[in-house]
């Protein structure tokens, strides 16, 4: 009866989400489920007629490890993005709010780090493409001042063609990350740190015990973001090279493959579909761990 | 053509619809609007992935207008390509053989002639093609390639396989694959190279002499690849280097090279069930196998205002230049001598590149050619890339190519 008389009050409230919600289902959840069935058929673009086949597509996936390759690259290259990212946004994050230093100008510096966020990813790939091709400058460079004794095919060497893609996902989210770092610190009430201060607190300690454990739903919100988008790394790595992870698959992502399968000849949907499942499988567990260890310990405790 | 069309067909109206290529957009509109009511009657199909279309069930049968073929000797190989399992549901209006191009004063440097007539000697088969790079290696101290990259002799080769990349459902590796392999091993090894990718800065900069390689030493290519389209839309635009201080025109002689292939195409066909069949069949016999219309479609009678006349919303700037290479032998050969004159042939040093295509047009063959070879194929280049490179080993290569093949195409068999 309580719940009741508490709808009837609330009503409006459910029928301001109900857009949302009914959005959610037709755009979200339904392209999930379907995905989700097309896994389990052969279905493709160029015939019309599809059939049941089961964990067919799975076991293929599996059958060379080609797939396997794809999930480590993705891992890779999102983790050596994220751990620089992570760590030198912090650390601007943390110059910039300290009252102490006083950093002027801070509008300005935040906005040239957000920039090259802001660019589109077929240019940046085709300018970084030119730069590091076979007659292009930085060969040119390189060998005219002695750093190489003659060109090198930098785009197929696997260590500098990740690297390349590391690098430039690295510099196009760091400034992203700035902004909600300081979002999330400038919101820490200045209060704590002069008691901090008065109590004879280092920099170092005021930070570990003040800051990090505040920002933890900034941080869970950034670490998720994160690793979805770098789950879902697709259009750097496919522009960089020709588009099947050269060289030797060593920038092959999961949405790649992913793609390679569905834009083949047979366009083969049930492929490609059993991919986008293992993705989202993949990122479903990985975000609900973040969620867990990272979750407010206290105030679970104080509820019950 | 489509306005030619309306130009004898005053009652039909033709509404054509330009999709790009440039990412693949064109297929997937293609593909998803197959099959449902808003398809559209006729198709164009590139060369890359024309098989894969006439191979599945989804374009109707042409086989009333093969007379009409006959009678305008449409070239074998055009109609091979739109054929599948005894059923022809593609006709083509240009037919695209492929030919080598040179330098005709480093010709003259390195083996003392440049007529194409020897020149084509000199390179008549394998064998002599890669004599003759020693030559051009040693006499030019190193300073000039044969060829810009060994990508640019792979069409020939895979042109003159015994066998298609797929037989029965079963991947199957020709040995002219394996001697590719070897010849492109061979060259990069030997410096017959300058590895400038094709449709890259190096290969571009290679057409007007200012390749410049690492150390800022010019370096110069004998010959490309290219095939009729190319002479027009890839060599002679690109002869003459953006800053104008180099510019190779009138320096060209084309000869046929060392294999006859074939590369590109455009095809046309019909939608299955398509609700204007007798019309469609009509449009596409108009434009691939009339022979006033190829006649006119070559030699550039449909100029701008040729077209106004028919329709006065045409565009000022749509128009079909002169030199398209037509798919009909007869009309071919009635053209051929109109272009001796030609810009085109200024271009080449007073040779008719006309002529050169039409003699080389009749023995290319094109049976082998399937819907799943653009993917199996340039799943090939980067396993060459990194075993030219000397990073893995040949059984590297095979392995990594294979595997690649695998994951794009789950029904083949592979051993």
């Amino acid at each position: 009866m309580q719940t009741l008389a508490k709808f009837r009050r609330n009503y409006y409230g459910f029928l301001f989400i109900l857009p949302f919600v009914l959005a959610f289902l037709i755009f979200g959840l339904y392209p999930v489920y379907n995905t989700i069935a097309l896994s389990f058929t052969n279905t493709t673009l160029m015939s019309s007629k599809a059939e049941f086949i089961g964990l067919k597509n799975f076991e293929r996936l599996f059958a060379d490890d080609v797939f396997l390759k794809a999930v480590g690259n993705t891992w890779l290259l999102w983790l050596l993005n994220f751990a620089p990212q992570i760590g030198i946004a912090m650390l601007l994050s943390v110059w910039f709010t300290n009252a102490r230093l006083n950093i002027k100008g801070v509008g300005v510096w935040r906005a040239l780090f957000f920039l090259p966020n802001l660019l589109m990813p077929a240019a940046v790939a085709s300018l970084f493409f030119s730069l590091f091709s076979f007659f292009g400058p930085v060969n040119q460079f390189m060998v005219q001042n002695n750093f190489l004794p003659e060109a090198m095919h930098f785009l197929q060497n696997k260590t500098i063609t990740r690297g390349l893609v590391v690098f430039i996902q690295w510099w196009m989210w760091f400034g992203n990350t700035v902004i909600i770092l300081m979002a999330g610190m400038t919101s820490i009430p200045v209060a704590l740190y002069e008691a901090a201060m008065v109590d004879g607190a280092t920099a170092t300690q005021m930070f570990r015990h003040i800051t990090l454990p505040l920002l933890k739903p900034i941080l869970v919100y950034i670490f998720v973001t994160s690793m979805v988008g770098g789950m879902q790394m697709f259009d750097i790595p496919y522009l960089l090279t020709d588009g099947r992870g050269a060289p030797s698959s060593s920038i092959l992502t999961n949405n790649m493959l992913m793609y390679l399968k569905f834009s083949s000849s047979q366009g083969h949907i049930g492929a490609a579909s059993s991919v986008g499942v293992m993705i989202f499988l993949m990122t479903s567990i990985c975000s609900l761990a973040i969620f867990y260890f990272l979750r407010d310990k206290d105030s679970a405790q104080t509820r019950k | 053509m489509a306005i030619a069309f309306e130009g004898k067909h005053p009652d039909v109206d033709v509404q054509y619809t330009m999709i790009p290529m440039t990412n693949g957009e064109y297929q997937t509109k293609l593909k998803a609007a197959l099959g449902t009511a808003d398809a559209p009657d006729v198709i164009a199909l590139e060369a890359a992935f024309v098989k894969s279309y006439v191979e599945s069930d989804m374009l109707a049968d042409l086989g009333s207008l093969l007379p009409d073929a006959q009678a305008a000797q449409t070239y074998k190989f055009v109609t091979d390509v739109g054929t599948y399992d005894g059923m022809t549901k593609a006709f083509a209006y240009q037919a695209t053989p492929g030919a080598v191009f040179y330098r005709r004063s480093l010709a003259k440097e390195y083996f003392g002639t440049d007529d194409p007539a020897e020149i084509q000697a000199l390179m008549a088969d394998l064998d002599k093609f890669t004599a003759a790079a020693a030559v051009v290696k040693e006499k030019s101290g190193g300073n000039t390639y044969m060829v810009a990259s060994s990508g640019d002799f792979q069409n020939p080769f895979f042109a003159n396989r015994a066998q298609p990349w797929v037989v029965d459902g079963k991947l199957v590796v020709d040995p002219m694959v394996e001697k590719y392999i070897e010849t492109a091993k061979l060259f990069r090894d030997q410096g017959y190279e300058a590895q400038a990718q094709q449709w890259q800065e190096g290969w571009f900069a290679g057409m007007n002499d200012s390749l410049v390689d690492a150390n800022g030493n010019a370096k110069q290519v004998f010959a490309y690849f290219l095939p009729t389209w190319g002479l027009p839309y890839v060599l002679a635009p690109n002869a003459k280097s953006a800053d104008g201080a180099h510019d190779t025109s009138g320096d060209w002689g084309v000869i046929t090279g060392p294999l006859p292939y074939q590369w590109g195409g455009t095809w046309l066909g019909i939608v299955k069930d398509s609700p204007n069949m007798d019309l469609a069949k009509e449009f596409i016999r108009f434009s691939t196998l009339d022979q006033e219309n190829l006649t006119n479609w070559a030699t550039g009678v449909y100029t701008n205002d040729y077209l106004k006349a028919i329709d006065p919303n045409v565009a000022p700037d749509q128009q079909q230049a002169p030199g398209d290479f037509v798919s009909s032998q007869v009309v071919v050969e009635k053209i051929t001598s109109s272009f001796d004159n030609s810009d085109l042939s200024k271009f080449l040093a007073g040779q008719n590149s006309y002529a050169g295509f039409a003699s080389a047009a009749p023995s290319v063959n094109a049976k082998l050619m399937q819907g799943s070879d653009d993917a199996i194929q340039r799943a090939l280049n980067d396993p060459i890339n990194q075993y030219l490179n000397g990073e893995i080993s040949l059984e590297e290569m095979w392995t990594a190519w294979k595997d690649a093949v695998r994951n794009e195409f789950p029904d083949l068999v592979i051993e």
